[in-house]
């Protein structure tokens, strides 16, 4: 038990995917300009890596490492998260055509995301069993979403400071991001976990 | 019909890359194992001077050999918790039990860079050598290290780590090679007594022998060995195992001190009067049982 | 002449870093040395102009509802064969850069070629457009880095450039996290000043 709270916090806080892995920057600096866009964004990421963490785990342990067919992971899992991310877009188009219509758009962006994939490899890489593997996305996605909300705050508050022309735009906002991680940092050691 | 030829297509893709993918993993994987195998030797070589390796324990513990197979000490690896992960340590120990170099590998080190990462450096490594388990503290803990500045639990972890190590691991360089400290000029040595007396040969002279003795001292057990000539006269000793106090109970390692025992019994060391007595007084007795093995 | 040119033009005027905000992903994380910099860049470039090349070559038999597919299996092959041949002959460099080798494959500058230019283009136009952004995209990985290093470590590719007194200056804020964003915050800055043209 206390394990797996360590787990989430870690990838939560301690070890932030975009703070502090600096993975999953793509889509937070294009896309987060609003609150609204960015909560969605950081839900459905969440929701794509909780599944993609599962079916991945699956196909690795079950397949991937018992038959020593490593050396395709990547291309295994980079093609199965195609593949959920497209049949997720499908089922909500079907089902609930409303949320679709909010949502939809952010789902073929996943296709690039870093972080999703990045999930994948880490929960390889570090050897967890399943429950610690969804405990380790679902701390991760919290932890991405959270970063990305923040950010969209940041941004709109930063729409009207006055900034000098060098800096405005994507520069300041780099800056203060170095800010907030610097904050970040100060989790190192929080539960013990580093 | 266009979805079923993109099917096959994306099928045909999928086993062309598969294919591709496996010729490439078996032509490189038996160098990865290689350059891994290499490179394990190469981190041995870098704390220990010796021909070859032998494993003991997988990834933990190896047997440094020279090149008449004689065992001229030991390295091993530990895994201290420092302060942003494990710290991969890799030791050299002679046949002293004193470290011949230590190493920290940067690459699996994931302690804060510029700090705790500091501990890998040359100048907090290169103080480790030629130590002893005994005194291998921090000088803030009472010993002779050098914290890194700023990352005291890294090099307390470094220190600790060690400790253990060499703990756990020296009883391994007990071997044939004390003997031949003792007895240069010796081909074998002929065990008369298991584990206590030796005969050391030399083709068909007898050069001497050695036994093993164990007392009790003032903290811990004392284990030696003494190496004797034909005249019953000392021409060596070395202290095998003790935990005596620093700087104190451990002088008798020192070798001002063994080395009085070649001509004839000792004072005890002022200070030092239990454990050092309680080693005389061990060695004598020894003496006196095995003479007659010299007849 | 005018490929040359335009290949120029690429590198600089439209780096593909911090102009259009592309693969930003692996320039922060592995850049606080010019060595790991040096690492990806190559690596991507690698990946970049195969991958290119093999789609550019088999652009004609593959139709348009899985084209994406395709090209990511093709280009998580190429970063796959990558990987492998770095962890044989370079096991240092590639332990260091850890998952963000396998990480290629979603590097957005690979993707946004493919769709934007590969795909429409004869072979030696897509090979030079990948040297071109692979170029681009080390120098700009390199400078970073070297922000970095310089003042993190105060080394440089691994040499101390101040020699063994200046042990104390390095900012070690400069190789942690925020750093990265405040090196590529300030170059963006500068770049907008003195490089991008005034709108």
């Amino acid at each position: 038990m206390k394990n797996l709270a360590l787990i989430f916090w870690s990838a939560f806080l301690v070890n932030n995917i975009i703070l502090i892995r600096l993975i999953g920057l793509c889509p937070c600096f294009g896309i987060t300009n609003t609150i609204e866009t960015s909560a969605y964004m950081g839900i459905t990421t969440t929701i794509v890596m909780i599944i993609s963490t599962w079916l991945t785990w699956i196909i690795f342990h079950g397949i991937l490492f018992p038959l020593n067919l490593v050396y395709l992971r990547t291309a295994s899992f980079i093609l199965l998260i195609i593949i959920i991310v497209q049949l997720l877009e499908m089922l909500l188009k079907r089902l609930y055509r409303k949320l679709y219509n909010t949502l939809g758009i952010y789902l073929t962006l996943f296709t690039a995301n870093c972080a999703i994939l990045a999930v994948t490899f880490l929960i390889t890489e570090s050897n967890f069993d399943i429950l610690q593997a969804t405990i380790f996305a679902i701390g991760t996605g919290a932890g991405f979403a959270m970063v990305i909300i923040i950010f969209a705050t940041l941004r709109e508050r930063l729409e009207f400071a006055p900034v000098s022309p060098t800096l405005k735009g994507y520069p300041i906002a780099f800056l203060a991001t170095s800010l907030i991680a610097l904050a970040f940092l100060g989790f190192y050691g929080l539960f013990g976990i580093m | 019909m266009v979805k079923i030829q993109c099917a096959i297509l994306s099928f045909f893709v999928s086993i062309v890359c598969a294919a591709a993918l496996s010729l490439v993993y078996a032509f490189t994987e038996p160098i990865i194992t290689e350059a891994e195998k290499n490179s394990i030797i190469e981190n041995l070589k870098e704390v220990m001077n010796a021909q070859q390796f032998k494993e003991i324990i997988p990834d933990s513990l190896w047997q440094a050999l020279d090149s008449l197979n004689n065992i001229v000490g030991i390295v091993f690896q530990v895994h201290p918790q420092g302060f942003g992960g494990l710290i991969p340590v890799t030791v050299g120990l002679d046949s002293d039990a004193k470290i011949t170099s230590i190493k920290i590998s940067k690459e699996g080190l994931k302690e804060t860079p510029g700090l705790g990462a500091r501990v890998a450096d040359l100048d907090f490594t290169k103080q480790f050598i030629g130590k002893h388990a005994a005194i291998l503290k921090l000088k803030t803990d009472g010993g002779d290290i050098d914290a890194v500045t700023g990352a005291t639990i890294s090099s307390r972890a470094v220190c600790n780590g060690i400790k253990k190590g060499i703990k756990q691991y020296s009883k391994y360089i007990e071997s044939k090679d004390n003997k031949k400290q003792l007895f240069f000029n010796a081909q074998n040595f002929v065990e008369i007594i298991k584990d206590t007396l030796w005969y050391a040969l030399s083709g068909r002279d007898t050069l001497g022998v050695i036994f093993i003795g164990i007392t009790f001292g003032y903290l811990d057990s004392i284990k030696f060995m003494v190496g004797m000539d034909r005249k019953s006269k000392i021409i060596g000793i070395n202290i095998l195992y003790s935990k005596e106090t620093d700087g104190i109970g451990e002088r008798i390692r020192d070798k001002e001190f063994l080395d009085k025992f070649k001509e004839g019994i000792p004072d005890a060391i002022t200070g030092a009067t239990i454990s050092s007595t309680a080693l005389i007084n061990a060695v004598k007795r020894n003496i006196e049982r095995f003479k007659k093995f010299l007849k | 002449m005018s490929k040359w040119l335009i290949s120029a033009k690429r590198i600089i005027i439209e780096n593909p870093v911090i102009v259009m905000m592309i693969g930003l992903c692996p320039a922060l994380a592995v850049t606080n040395t010019v060595r790991s910099s040096l690492g990806i860049g190559i690596a991507t470039s690698f990946v970049l102009i195969l991958a290119n090349t093999i789609l550019s070559l088999t652009k004609k038999i593959m139709p348009d509802k899985i084209r994406i597919h395709i090209s990511i299996i093709i280009i998580a092959t190429v970063v796959t064969i990558v990987d492998y041949f770095m962890q044989a002959f370079y096991p240092d460099l590639r332990q260091t850069l850890g998952i963000f080798v396998p990480l290629i494959v979603v590097n957005c500058i690979i993707l946004s070629r493919v769709e934007a230019f590969t795909i429409r283009n004869s072979v030696v136009d897509v090979v030079l457009d990948g040297l071109a952004a692979g170029i681009g995209f080390t120098l700009m990985l390199a400078v970073i880095g070297a922000i970095r290093e310089i003042l993190g470590h105060g080394t440089f590719l691994g040499n101390p450039i101040f020699g063994g007194d200046f042990k104390r200056f390095p900012i070690t804020f400069m190789i942690l996290p925020p750093g990265a964003f405040l090196a590529v915050g300030i170059l963006m800055g500068l770049f907008n000043k003195y490089i991008k043209k005034p709108k």
